[in-house]
């Protein structure tokens, strides 16, 4: 039986496989990545269900869009709007506790309803490159296959814009867009807790594991849950991500891909 | 007189190869005609058996097996509490398939919208999600677990897709022994999930007498194309105004109910076919009775 792709069975200790560094590439720091960097200057959109700027885990949104689908065609408003269930918050809080500094943009296109749900998540996304966000955390994906062809698109349009997108595998036999494509930073979930360890897969699309399973996150209502989901590995890479763009600006995607794979805790490092 | 006589052996020649064409086409017609009619029948007899046999002959009713699926998932992960939630795209809802567990009745009355709840918020992101202490979660549809008298610690919710689009979700409440589902849980359920999917659609699917039809099609195969595509719109434009058909959708209903009493068990099955019979023969004595003029002398 040909080898599938479990929920985040590639991050297991069995799975894992460990990195030959490739000199001089690979003797990358931590401490030249993103030391002293708090994410300060980097915009960074969180595509999903809102964001709670009350929250305390949150403190703070800079600009807001939500966007749903009227009779007309899509609509967007900029007023600022609250998470219509968590989700939005548990990613903000995540990246907040790892760059504190960075500019966190509330981008909502979950609403309580799946009509028109594909074409207003691009609609999000497209948002994004064109208010020139740095990184954009995407949680969420589509896996209609009549969507292949626009996320492909939006994707390379946002790496050679270097708009950084970093998004949730969903692991389910299901291909999901954009989280499958080469142009993203797809991420799935290991099972330790410290929040700055990451592993690379060699056998992608999920190419990262970050923590997602038994996560402390914010949630709606300004309190807390445990959650496990791939959902809330995604934003630790989007923090991450904020972090070395605040250190080192202009980054393509592809230099940051190296950063991450140098930096990744199965890298054999000799000490 | 030579010429004369050949001429005229010529032109009886034409005309009796032109008769010969002639014939052979209108044969040829014939033979199309009698395959197209041949064609017909065996589909309409395919077409018959297949949805009375698919609906009367399958072993377990759909209702039971996604009952089955779910306990199954249920009982292997360990969980106390479970339901399916298929999505009721005209109202954007949760509606329960399966409810399994002690406040199973009380919960099954509810609805959830999309997006409320952990339930709601899977069918939306499609993501699976597991969350440990959901009963310090002001949000987790708190208004419904008020009402049923039961908060449930840990939830596992995984998505229900069929074809690309997530039609429902699969939900199990308080893992036994330990605080939290597993990843390993989320992967087993997320294998059950599918199951129920595909048992779902496939239920549906017959539903859909354009897509019975072209599983019949295809499975009667060597069709000849010209025939095929002719018969494939006039079969399409049938099966598209049938399904609308009211006696179609009843016959569809009373096969469903002769299943799902069959297949309640030997004597239950004994009973429904006593009835029928009755019933049957009550109508074709009438029928008889009813036909004859009164012989009155």
């Amino acid at each position: 039986m040909e080898r599938r792709p479990a929920w985040s069975a590639q991050f297991t200790h069995e799975a894992l496989q460990s990195l030959q560094p490739v000199r001089p590439l690979d003797d990358i720091t931590p401490e030249w990545a993103w030391g002293g960097s708090t994410g300060k200057g980097v915009r960074v959109a969180v595509v999903d269900s809102g964001i709670d700027a009350g929250h305390p885990a949150v403190g703070g949104v800079q600009g807001y869009v939500a966007i749903s689908e009227g009779s007309d065609g899509l609509e967007f408003s900029s007023e600022p709007h609250s998470d219509a269930y968590g989700h939005g918050t548990a990613c903000a809080g995540i990246i907040r506790s790892i760059a504190p500094e960075c500019e966190l943009y509330s981008v909502k296109v979950l609403g309580p309803n799946l009509s028109g749900r594909g074409a207003v998540f691009a609609a999000g996304l497209r948002w994004a490159i064109d208010e020139a966000m740095h990184v954009c955390n995407l949680s969420l994906g589509t896996t209609r296959r009549e969507y292949y062809g626009l996320f492909h698109e939006l994707a390379d349009r946002a790496c050679f814009e270097n708009v950084l997108l970093v998004s949730a595998a969903n692991n389910m036999p299901i291909p999901t867009f954009p989280s499958l494509y080469s142009s993203v930073i797809s991420v799935a979930s290991h099972e330790e807790q410290e929040p700055y360890l990451f592993y690379y897969n060699v056998r992608p699309p999920v190419e990262f594991g970050a923590p997602g399973i038994d996560v402390r996150v914010a949630w709606s209502g300004g309190g807390y849950i445990t959650a496990t989901g791939n959902s809330f590995a995604a934003p630790h890479i989007t923090g991450i991500v904020a972090r070395i763009l605040g250190k080192h600006p202009g980054l393509t995607l592809f230099q940051v891909k190296v950063i991450l794979r140098a930096l990744s805790a199965n890298m054999t490092r000799s000490r | 007189m030579n010429d004369d006589n050949r001429t005229g052996d010529q032109d009886a020649l034409d005309r009796a190869q032109k008769t010969i064409a002639q014939q052979a086409a209108e044969i040829q017609r014939l033979r199309e005609r009698l395959s197209d009619e041949r064609f017909a029948a065996d589909l309409r007899e395919a077409l018959a058996l297949a949805t009375t046999v698919g609906t009367i002959g399958s072993p377990v009713s759909h209702d039971r097996l996604l009952e089955m699926i779910v306990e199954t998932a249920t009982r292997v992960i360990s969980a106390r509490a479970s339901s399916l939630f298929l999505i009721n795209a005209q109202t954007q809802e949760l509606e329960f398939a399966v409810a399994l567990g002690q406040k199973a009745a009380a919960v099954r009355k509810f609805t959830v919208p999309l997006g409320h709840g952990i339930a709601g918020l899977v069918a939306v992101t499609g993501q699976p999600m597991a969350v440990s202490d959901a009963s310090s979660d002001p949000r987790h549809a708190a208004d419904i677990s008020r009402s049923v008298g039961y908060t449930p610690n840990s939830i596992l919710c995984v998505p229900l897709y069929y074809n690309d689009q997530v039609i429902g979700v699969l939900e199990l409440l308080d893992k036994e022994d330990t605080p939290s589902f597993t990843p390993s849980d989320i992967e087993i359920l997320s294998l059950f999930a599918n199951l129920a999917a595909v048992s779902i659609e496939q239920s549906r699917t017959h539903e859909n007498l354009a897509s019975l039809v072209g599983d019949v099609l295809q499975s009667l195969g060597g069709v000849p194309g010209s025939t095929r595509s002719r018969l494939d719109e006039g079969f399409r434009d049938f099966a598209s105004r049938s399904s609308q058909d009211e006696t179609y959708k009843q016959n569809l209903h009373l096969a469903r109910l002769v299943h799902e009493i069959i297949w309640r068990g030997e004597n239950e099955a004994k009973a429904c076919q006593a009835l029928l019979d009755g019933f049957a023969q009550y109508l074709r004595a009438r029928s008889v009775s009813g036909g004859e003029p009164e012989v009155m002398f």
